[in-house]
């Protein structure tokens, strides 16, 4: 009971001990080839294939983060972009909680799409769903068509985030992802406070300068604090 | 190892495992048999072990019946989902046990004397522990959770919304961390000295008088940490029937007077039972690394269970070395020393401290990384006369004294304390004095000096750097012991901790990934060409299992869509299991029949879907099929054919499409319609020609070769005159008849055709009520029944036959028919059958 008078957790069975996961779904969506299997490779197994194999059908993987102390699992699906599976893809939509809108920096017509993406996302997505914009293949500068401006732009117009990155280069990916993923847990708190509560509902404060004056209290014999 | 299905059954309150043999793959009750059952009884338990990396292992004991069962089941929250099941069936179970009146084991100190004399068996002992009068207030544990091996999966309560976001079977995860920090613990932790002072002073039942500090600090530093235990605090009834005493606090003040000056110290927990306390204190600096403090209590005493005898224990963790702290005071009286040994072990299994995390087993004292054990463990010297040792302690010779000890001869049969160790005793017997003085005891019973105060210990790393009595403490019939330890305590390294900690989680976030069930296949699109009326067309889809764990798959449906895919399409298996490595081949078969052929001969719909294959647990996995379709005049309707006067698939897509969609044949026309398709004629004529006289003729099938030849000679005009005996054209002719999406006579006008079936004129009138083309092939058909019914003698056909072939073809119910509707329409029929009629 009197563990409450803790300090930061030093010993790793406070760490452990008796905490809550978090899970949300996070997916990614964009034109075929912008790079959505190369972003979620590098961020879960630090890999990057430079082949295109085109993703045909709905692929997800596992990711534990911390996040103000809290352990937050991520599920990231990674989804078909290609135009013709579209209509099954936006089924996934509803069940995710992030949403990663992904263009590719060298290609204009990646980022128009943008646009339509964002409105499917509104169509089918969950209301409270977040969103955050990613202009991929940073790395490729000399072959850029969207400057960072339309992209940041684009963003503010939306209201979401917004980063560059490149899964060949590991650049701005681990942020990315961890910002999205800060954006649900932000968005979700209210649900998550109601799980905090039986966690400190035990807590009691025991003030260890007042050893004397409690040495007395009480007919129990047990004292469970510093008294 | 062989492969089960395990499933937990309910029936009538009462739960039980059931174990089957299965087939290869399972998908229906058939594929199982029952091979056990077993009961989920008071006496079933559950055993975890974890293998990291590997998958997750359980032991299934079954202790009643004499059965050890091992079960490996798969890593995953299904498992877990599985478990927490089970045991919440076996927890209920265990609640029955403890209904009122079935409890007799859980004794209690205050039964006898408590007021009204409630008889109902009480629910808490004799300890300080409890809170006696309100047993209900604190939910304890059952007597079932005192076992010590039981694991309970978490059962988290929380708010619906909020269990959506969590998923208590990770509980999992947290148990495989645990166990993957405990055994990488050297990785992060250092082992750095601390000093405990362990006391213990059996005072008689006396109150204290006199200053504790040459007992408590007679060493020139300060200890770190400070457990002192008491034995006969009160020896009062009052003390023995309510456990209260007014000595705790008498004594607790002297205690914390006579700690070390030169520190200061907090209390963290103190504990007693009757007159056994032991109180816990440390220096304030370590406070904040004092962690998982428990204390519990064992009575021995009367009846085996009162607190008169016995012990008290506080476990705790030290940065991260787990110890327990036990203080003892076993059974008297010289020759008890059996009983002593008993009381021990009494001690050693029923001391069982909960966890904080409820999910977790309990913990026995032998469980800790250290045991201090100190007490009024009551042996006594034997085989030597009170002179004798007398004699031998006047000349400090306690080697030779020890020799006639009975824990020292205990110890060394291993009858008791096994693993532990106890200094040398450099002091003279603690026991027993006259109070107040050095004097041995003069009382009549005279009783022979024993070293009954003791303190041992078990565990790595312990230096025990000072054992003595204190003879200057008269209050008591014994001294008070102690001893100075330097324990060797593992303290975690922060950086290292973390990094640790981050590579084990890592570590599993890769193992969960690579337990997501996956497939190959051998190909994502399929094209099916030239797909024709009837005619099945088959490929193969394989389905590898390239992922590390088995996989159930299935073909799953698409949002507002009534199945898995277009109804001309067929997966078979539609679902599955495959195991680790092993492949399976799917049929994806094509086959257009008469539902489906209306939409694709107009260019409505195509030959277009995608399945998504799901697996449980796992990805999804598009497959495209796609194919082009010859349109056929099977399954076209008579005013489309009408307006085409070359063969369907001669005619290009959007004509047809245009001509489908023109409802009033005069409307557009540029050409005058055909009176009746062109494909009735050609099969009618044919028939007429060559088949009159035809034996069985519409009673015998076709073949289907045959008649696939027929349908492509129509559809595309080549061969010029119908190939396939007379028997493959009537099928073609019945058939045609029956795919055609709106029946010659038409629903419209269905009911009229029932109501009117009695008359013959009233027959007439609704047929000519039928628009032209429907008209003109019912006229035109009739008549060719007619002609058949003339050559009756040669073909064996008479009217009820071809009343009861074509009344369901002609005249086609847009509901289910019942008996009559059907006899009905027959009757109907008749009416243009008779061969009289002009
Ligand atoms: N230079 C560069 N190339 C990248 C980057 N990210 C991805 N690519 C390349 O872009 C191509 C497409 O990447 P994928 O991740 O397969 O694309 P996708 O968005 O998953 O495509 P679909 O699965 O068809 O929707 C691959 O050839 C990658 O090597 C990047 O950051 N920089
Ligand atoms: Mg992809």
């Amino acid at each position: 009971i009197w563990t409450g008078l803790l300090p930061a957790p030093p010993l790793p069975q406070r760490t452990m001990a008796k905490q809550y996961d978090v899970l949300f779904r996070l997916l990614l969506l964009g034109d075929s080839g912008v790079g959505k299997t190369c972003l979620l490779c590098r961020f879960t197994d630090n890999e990057f294939h430079s082949s295109h194999i085109s993703t045909i059908g709905v692929d997800f993987k596992m990711k534990t983060l911390e996040i103000d102390g809290i352990k937050v699992r991520i599920q990231i699906w990674d989804t078909a972009g290609q135009e013709r599976y579209q209509t099954i893809t936006k089924q996934y939509y509803r069940r995710a909680q992030g949403i990663f809108l992904v263009y590719d920096i060298t290609s204009e017509r990646s980022f128009q799409h943008i646009m339509k993406w964002a409105s499917d996302v509104d169509e089918y997505a969950p209301d409270h769903v977040q969103k955050i914009l990613i202009g991929n293949k940073s790395d490729e500068d000399q072959k850029r068509q969207v400057a960072r401006e339309q992209g940041s732009k684009l963003a503010k117009t939306y209201g979401m985030d917004f980063f560059e990155t490149s899964a060949c280069t590991n650049y701005n990916i681990k942020e990315s992802f961890t910002r999205l993923t800060e954006l649900v847990l932000q968005a979700n708190k209210k649900e998550l406070d109601v799980l905090r509560v039986p966690f400190s509902e035990e807590l009691s404060i025991a003030d260890l300068e007042e050893e004397e004056t409690q040495r007395d209290a009480g007919s129990s014999s047990q004292k469970n604090c510093w008294c | 190892t062989e492969s089960r299905l395990l499933g937990l059954v309910e029936h009538t309150g009462a739960h039980a495992l059931f174990i089957f043999n299965h087939r290869r793959m399972a998908i229906t009750g058939e594929d199982v048999t029952l091979d056990e059952i077993i009961p989920i009884s008071h006496d079933f338990e559950i055993v975890e072990a974890c293998h990291f990396g590997d998958i997750y292992i359980v032991f299934t004991k079954v202790r009643g019946l004499e059965l050890e069962l091992e079960v490996r089941l798969p890593f995953g929250s299904h498992t877990r989902l599985f478990l927490h099941e089970v045991n919440k069936a076996w927890s209920g179970k265990m609640q029955l046990l403890h209904l009122p009146g079935s409890c007799i084991g859980l004794f209690s100190g205050r039964e006898g004397t408590r007021p009204g004399g409630d008889a109902s068996p009480s629910q808490g002992n004799p300890s300080g522990t409890r809170t006696p009068d309100l047993p209900e207030s604190r939910p304890r544990k059952g007597k079932g959770e005192d076992r010590n091996d039981l694991v309970r999966s978490s059962s988290h309560t929380m708010s619906n919304k909020a269990q959506m976001l969590t998923m208590p079977q990770f509980g999992l995860r947290d148990n495989l961390i645990r166990c993957e920090l405990l055994k990488s613990e050297e990785l992060y932790t250092y082992v750095k000295n601390f000093r405990f002072f362990v006391g213990t002073y059996n005072v008689n039942g006396q109150a204290p008088k006199e200053s504790l500090r040459p007992w408590l600090s007679y060493s020139p530093d300060p200890p770190d940490l400070y457990c002192m235990g008491f034995q006969e605090l009160d020896l009062s009834k009052e003390a023995f029937f309510f456990n209260d005493t007014p000595k705790e606090s008498e004594w607790m003040r002297a205690v914390s007077e006579g700690l070390h000056p030169d520190a200061k110290y907090a209390l963290v927990k103190l504990v007693r039972l009757v007159g056994i306390m032991l109180i816990f204190y440390v220096k304030k600096e370590h406070a904040s690394f004092i962690s998982e403090v428990e204390a519990e209590t064992v009575g021995t005493g009367i009846m085996g269970r009162m607190g008169n005898k016995g012990a008290v224990a506080i476990r705790f963790r030290f940065h991260n070395s787990d110890i327990c702290v036990v203080n003892s005071h076993l059974a008297a009286h010289i020759e008890e020393y059996e009983r002593r040994n008993q009381d021990f072990r009494e001690i050693c299994t029923r001391m069982q401290f909960r966890q904080g995390d409820s999910s977790l087993p309990t913990l026995s004292i032998m469980k800790h990384n250290i045991v201090l054990w100190l007490g009024d463990l009551n042996y006594r010297i034997s085989e030597l006369e009170v002179d004798e040792v007398k004699n031998l302690i006047a000349k400090k010779d306690f080697e030779t004294l020890h020799r006639y000890d009975q824990l020292k001869r205990q110890i060394d049969e291993e009858a008791v304390f096994k693993g532990f160790v106890e200094g040398e005793i450099a002091f003279q017997p603690t026991y027993k004095y006259d109070t107040g003085s050095d004097q041995w005891d003069t009382s009549e019973k005279c009783r022979v000096p024993a070293w009954c105060d003791r303190i041992l210990w078990k565990g790595k790393n312990v230096q025990q750097l000072t054992y003595q009595s204190h003879m200057t403490l008269k209050t008591s019939d014994h001294k008070p012991v102690s001893s100075l330890m330097e324990v060797g305590i593992k303290v975690v390294n922060e950086d290292l901790y973390k990094k640790t900690f981050e590579e084990i989680v890592r570590n599993l976030d890769k193992m969960e990934n690579e337990c997501i069930p996956s497939v190959s296949l051998s190909m994502r699109e399929f094209h099916f060409r030239d797909v024709k009326f009837m005619q099945r067309q088959v490929e193969m889809l394989t389905v590898f299992n390239d992922g590390q764990v088995p996989c159930q798959f299935e073909f799953i449906q698409k949002l507002d869509e009534p199945s898995y895919c277009k109804p001309w399409l067929t997966a078979n298996p539609c679902k599955g299991f495959l195991a680790q490595g092993s492949r399976m081949d799917i049929e994806l078969e094509v086959f257009v029949n008469r539902s489906t052929a209306t939409q694709l001969n107009s260019g409505c719909q195509q030959i277009e879907d995608i399945l998504v294959l799901h697996l449980d647990r796992g990805k999804d996995y598009f497959v495209s099929v796609t194919g082009n379709y010859l349109p056929s005049c099977f399954g076209t309707a008579l005013h489309t054919l009408c307006l085409l006067r070359e063969p369907i698939q001669e005619m290009p897509l959007e004509t047809i499409k245009e001509l489908i969609l023109v409802e009033d044949i005069n409307n557009l026309m540029t050409e005058k319609p055909l009176d009746i398709p062109k494909e009735i004629w050609m099969m009618v004529d044919h028939l007429y020609r060559n088949a009159s006289k035809q034996e069985d003729l519409m009673q015998q099938p076709g073949l289907r070769n045959e008649f696939e030849e027929i349908r492509d000679c129509l559809d595309t005009g080549t061969p010029d005159s119908l190939p396939g005996s007379n028997h493959s054209v009537a099928e073609a002719l019945l058939l045609f008849l029956e795919v055609l999406p709106e029946p010659v006579v038409t629903y419209s006008l269905y009911q009229q055709c029932l109501d009117s079936s009695s008359n013959h004129a009233l027959s007439k009138k609704v047929i000519s009520m039928l628009p032209q083309c429907h008209k003109n092939v019912f006229n035109y058909l009739t008549a060719f029944l007619r002609e058949l019914l003339k050559n009756s003698a040669h073909n064996h056909l008479d009217v009820n036959i071809l009343a009861t072939i074509f009344a369901p073809l002609l005249l086609r119910s847009p509901r289910k028919q019942d008996l009559g509707e059907k006899r009905k329409t027959q009757d109907f029929l008749r009416h243009f059958l008779d061969p009289d009629l002009k």
